[in-house]
């Protein structure tokens, strides 16, 4: 196993450790918005590692470029849709302040 | 390796099929249905046909996916409107339950074992000698096109994709008969969100670019008209959607005009081909690469027109129902 391989391998389990964080904080957490949290936060980061793991592993710049805009337009599609869903949701039931702070 | 990614893929294909058809609420289906088009899409790349996987990612993930979710906020909105006779409507339901169960279900079962033995068999009796792809390869120097599946799709069958293109044509005309064919009002109701306009801004060129790029690329790779049609058609939804409703703004003849385009240079090139005594869609093998990228091209503006005007035409039949 070269050291490429090695990174890779580390940077793919990095990735999967996000997403199955992200699953389980969508199953776990208790309202909407703390859900998109987890959704989008953990997931974004773990399709970057996974990018980063895949571009390495083709070890091709065009390849690495197009891999590299694909996580780029994911993560505006994706934080867009999360900001477009919690204030659907926020129009619609305005989130019960835990504690008001000035 | 492989072997264990195609069987879970298998095993996850059908049981997203399974969950999809038994989920119980209606919000669910159509999000398992989502997933199960993806997966769907990875078991085409996984068999090597790239060209179906971006089809049916786009089509029945991307436009299908936003048609659904349109009409399942339609149906929220009737749902909400008659939360008072749920009661009566649950009451009728569990009525009719066990006559739902016995003739339907058994005529399910029967139907649904009668497709799985064909299916076994279609399965043991498959053709060992590769079908036709030897006849495609052959021809393929005369095609004018370099990747096989356009040159099966637009020279050698092209009297299917023309009449796929009518098919989608007549969809959008079913549409218009049911909800009628309206002068747009130019409606600014829509909210206009500074994230999602900048967000739409930003998306629209890459968008077009990557559909020419798909269109283009059709010729010597996965790609082609359907396929650039679908990004196309969604620059026009996500404008619409973000409050700069295309369609409306542009004249109705043009937007008629663009929505037979393709078909009719189809049709019409078809013709002449007749009249010069070759047979329907026989291009001359020298022409054959342009004539092909012009069709492609002007289907891909049409599909992408009717696309947009289908779920236009969807979106304000909601809005009237709705308010």
């Amino acid at each position: 196993m070269t050291i490429t391989e090695l990174f890779t391998v580390i940077l793919l389990v990095a990735g999967c450790f996000f997403f199955l964080a992200g699953t389980l904080g969508v199953l776990r957490f208790p309202d909407l918005f703390t859900r998109l949290h987890a959704l989008t936060k953990a997931d974004n980061l773990g399709l970057g590692f996974i990018a980063a793991g895949m571009a390495l592993h083709i070890a091709s710049p065009w390849a690495a470029i197009k891999i590299f805009s694909i996580w780029l337009f994911t993560l505006l599609a994706s934080s867009t849709s999360c900001y477009l869903i919690a204030r659907f949701q926020k129009e619609k039931n305005p989130p019960k302040n835990r504690k008001e702070e000035g | 390796m492989s072997v264990l990614i195609d069987s879970l893929l298998a095993i996850l294909i059908v049981y997203l099929a399974l969950q999809c058809l038994l989920a119980p609420r209606l919000t669910q289906t159509v999000f398992l249905f989502f997933a199960f088009g993806l997966a769907l899409a990875l078991a085409w790349v996984r068999l090597g046909a790239v060209d179906v996987a971006i089809t049916e990612a786009a089509i029945a993930s991307g436009f299908l996916g936003v048609l659904f979710l349109d009409a399942l906020r339609d149906f929220s909105f009737i749902t909400s409107g008659k939360q008072e006779s749920s009661d009566a409507a649950n009451h009728s339901v569990s009525k009719k339950k066990p006559a739902f169960l016995s003739l339907p279900g058994v005529v399910l079962v029967l139907g649904l074992g009668l497709f799985l033995l064909i299916t076994l068999e279609a399965v043991w009796k498959v053709p060992e000698s590769g079908g036709l792809t030897a006849a495609t390869e052959a021809l393929l120097p005369e095609s004018g096109v370099e990747n096989p599946v356009t040159a099966v799709l637009l020279n050698f069958r092209a009297y299917d994709t023309w009449l796929e293109m009518g098919v989608i044509l007549l969809g959008l005309l079913a549409v218009m008969a049911v909800g009628g064919i309206k002068i747009f009002p130019v409606h600014r109701k829509t909210p206009e969100d500074p994230v999602l306009q900048q967000v739409i801004l930003f998306f629209t060129p890459i968008l077009f670019l990557f559909g020419a790029f798909l269109l283009y690329f059709g010729k010597n790779g996965p790609g082609g008209a359907f396929q650039a049609a679908v990004l196309w058609g969604a620059i026009g939804i996500l404008l619409h959607l973000g409050g700069r409703p295309v369609l409306t703004v542009i004249p109705r003849w043009l937007s008629q005009l663009l929505l037979i385009m393709g078909i009719g240079f189809f049709l019409m090139l078809g013709f002449l081909l007749l009249a010069g005594g070759a047979s329907l869609f026989e291009y001359p093998p020298s022409y054959a690469g342009v004539l092909i990228l012009i069709i492609e091209t002007l289907a891909a503006i049409s599909i992408a027109v009717t696309l947009v005007s289908v779920f236009v035409h969807l979106n304000q039949l909601n809005k009237e129902e709705s308010n």
